[in-house]
């Protein structure tokens, strides 16, 4: 409990301007909403008629901009992005830090299990994501309701955010992982970052061409798009399989290498 | 030259890895070019038929849009994406390294003034980066003369790369601005990496609203690939603006580095 109650001061500074980060986001974003919505309905038609790659290009993806859902909807990619760098920040800082700051000689010698540290670190980093999630749920309810004049879209925000908080797990999952197989802890960030970009950057590309579209499953980025989810108001359960099992894995593979760790002092 | 030779060689490692990242993403990219080509040819006739107001809203130039350039230019916010996290990690690290390593004792007591050990500190980044910029920007244009069957403008395909350059040292210097001020960085991912895709998300959100005045809130939009392919210059206004913004980092950084208390190893 002490471990928990530790970690979570040490992230609390940081978790604040994560949340901070993120309202900044979802506010000055719908800002724009009122007055794209005056113009954006004659060229939100002739946006429809291209091909998915001329529209990713230009930005729009496959979402109706002039309602208050697909306008949320492409905000959702970016807060993804933002959530997905907080979890794998998190993560591989709060397993790597103790060997990093040369405090794993003090910490280990406690009378504390491993599998205690962990699944307390775990823990804690588990209530960061949660909370960062929360806030971004509450704080899109409140904003989007705000301006949006339609039918109310707070199922569709539920949605989103359970999809984000989905790849939050995956991202903090990646994060653990590679600080727990690391042999030297600086890179174990660095790794984790690795992978989220080039996860991402394959998703733009399989935007581009629909030759790769098999790639998707590669990059969990596309594992819950604004599109389907706010089409069909729930989560595609093969994906959400697919999420769990990664999940899961890592978890184990973390438990299991953390273990056997030749801890560096 | 002591200092410059220790960081080009302590950083050439994660150099040559991003370099060999960077250029891997172009030459996958251009691949793609030819079966993006064919998705457009619809596309192309659809538009054609468009009425030219419309076309106006859209704001775009079908020759431009639908050329290896246009394509090209997408592609390369995300080249530069990443080459903005790789310069803001440089210019992070490198400064902020001794106290990480907890080597600054070590490196002040040397007779060296700390002007020195910032030039030459800045210098190296400078020299990484361009190392990155050349081989990138090389190769790139090679491979797309090799790929690319249709005729395009080797001067603008180059005015277009060397988007990654300046936004390179605007990261670099902000990040070595950052690490002086913040001398207590003990992960340099976790700063530079929120704080480029901080200003990424501006510039995307920025250009789906068409928002008029983000544009100088992120170093990424101070140069507009449609202007540059346009007029084949670029924005003088930009261009000034990006050499005031590097020249006052620079200056705060001397001067924060000059006279800031580094704490000594305890």
């Amino acid at each position: 409990m002490n471990i928990f109650l530790q970690e979570l001061k040490a992230n609390r500074k940081a978790l604040f301007f994560w949340c901070f980060g993120m309202i900044l986001m979802v506010s000055s974003g719908m800002a724009k909403y009122g007055g794209y919505k005056a113009s954006g309905q004659s060229v939100n038609q002739l946006i429809s008629t291209l091909p998915k790659a001329v529209r990713a290009i230009l930005g729009f993806g496959e979402l109706d901009l002039s309602k208050a859902s697909g306008y949320f909807g492409v905000l959702f990619i970016y807060l993804i992005i933002l959530a997905t760098i907080h979890a794998a920040l998190l993560g591989a800082d709060i397993i790597s830090k103790e060997e990093r700051d040369k405090t794993s000689e003090f910490l280990f010698v406690k009378p504390i299990s491993r599998l205690k540290i962990i699944t307390s670190k775990l823990l804690a980093a588990l209530f960061n994501v949660v909370v960062l999630n929360i806030i971004t749920l509450l704080s899109s309810v409140a904003i989007v309701d705000y301006y949006n004049k339609g039918p109310s879209v707070n199922t569709e925000i539920y949605i989103l955010m359970l999809a984000m908080f989905l790849l939050q797990l995956i991202f903090l999952a990646i994060g653990i992982v590679m600080a727990a197989i690391s042999k030297n802890p600086r890179v174990a960030t660095t790794k984790a970052t690795s992978i989220l970009l080039a996860t991402f950057i394959l998703s733009v590309i399989i935007d581009l061409s629909s030759k790769i579209e098999k790639l998707k499953y590669l990059t969990p980025f596309k594992y819950f798009e604004a599109k389907d989810l706010i089409k069909n108001l729930e989560l595609d359960p093969v994906f959400v399989f697919l999420s769990l099992i990664i999940i899961i894995f890592l978890t184990c593979s973390t438990y299991l290498f953390y273990q056997r760790r030749d801890l560096s002092i | 030259m002591n200092i410059y030779r220790h960081e080009l060689k302590s950083f050439a490692k994660s150099t040559i890895i991003w370099t060999c990242s960077l250029t891997v993403m172009i030459v996958l990219y251009l691949l793609l070019f030819p079966a993006f080509t064919k998705d457009i040819a619809v596309t192309r006739k659809l538009f054609s038929a468009l009425p030219k107001a419309a076309r106006a809203a859209l704001d775009l130039d079908l020759d431009t849009f639908f050329s290896l350039l246009g394509f090209y230019s997408y592609l390369l916010n995300f080249v530069v994406l990443a080459g903005a996290i790789q310069a803001m990690n440089i210019g992070a690290g490198i400064i902020s390294k001794e106290y990480r390593f907890k080597t600054a004792d070590f490196l002040l007591s040397k007779p060296v003034t700390r002007t020195k050990v910032m030039t030459q500190k800045l210098l190296a980044a400078l020299t990484l980066i361009l190392a990155t910029d050349v081989v990138f920007i090389s190769s790139a244009l090679a491979w797309a003369k090799i790929m690319i069957e249709e005729p395009f403008s080797a001067k603008i395909f180059l005015m277009l790369s060397a988007i990654l350059v300046f936004v390179q040292l605007i990261f670099l210097v902000l990040g070595a601005l950052f690490a002086t001020v913040f001398s207590r960085i003990k992960s340099v991912v976790s700063v530079t990496l929120p704080t480029v895709f901080a200003l990424f998300i501006v510039d995307m959100i920025g250009s789906i609203l068409d928002a008029k005045n983000y544009r100088y809130f992120t170093p990424f939009k101070y140069f507009d690939s449609q202007y540059i392919m346009k007029h084949a210059a670029y924005e003088w206004r930009f261009i000034i603006l990006e050499v005031v913004v590097i020249a006052c980092c620079i200056a705060a950084s001397y001067i924060i580095y000059l006279k800031k208390d580094i704490a000594s190893v305890t």
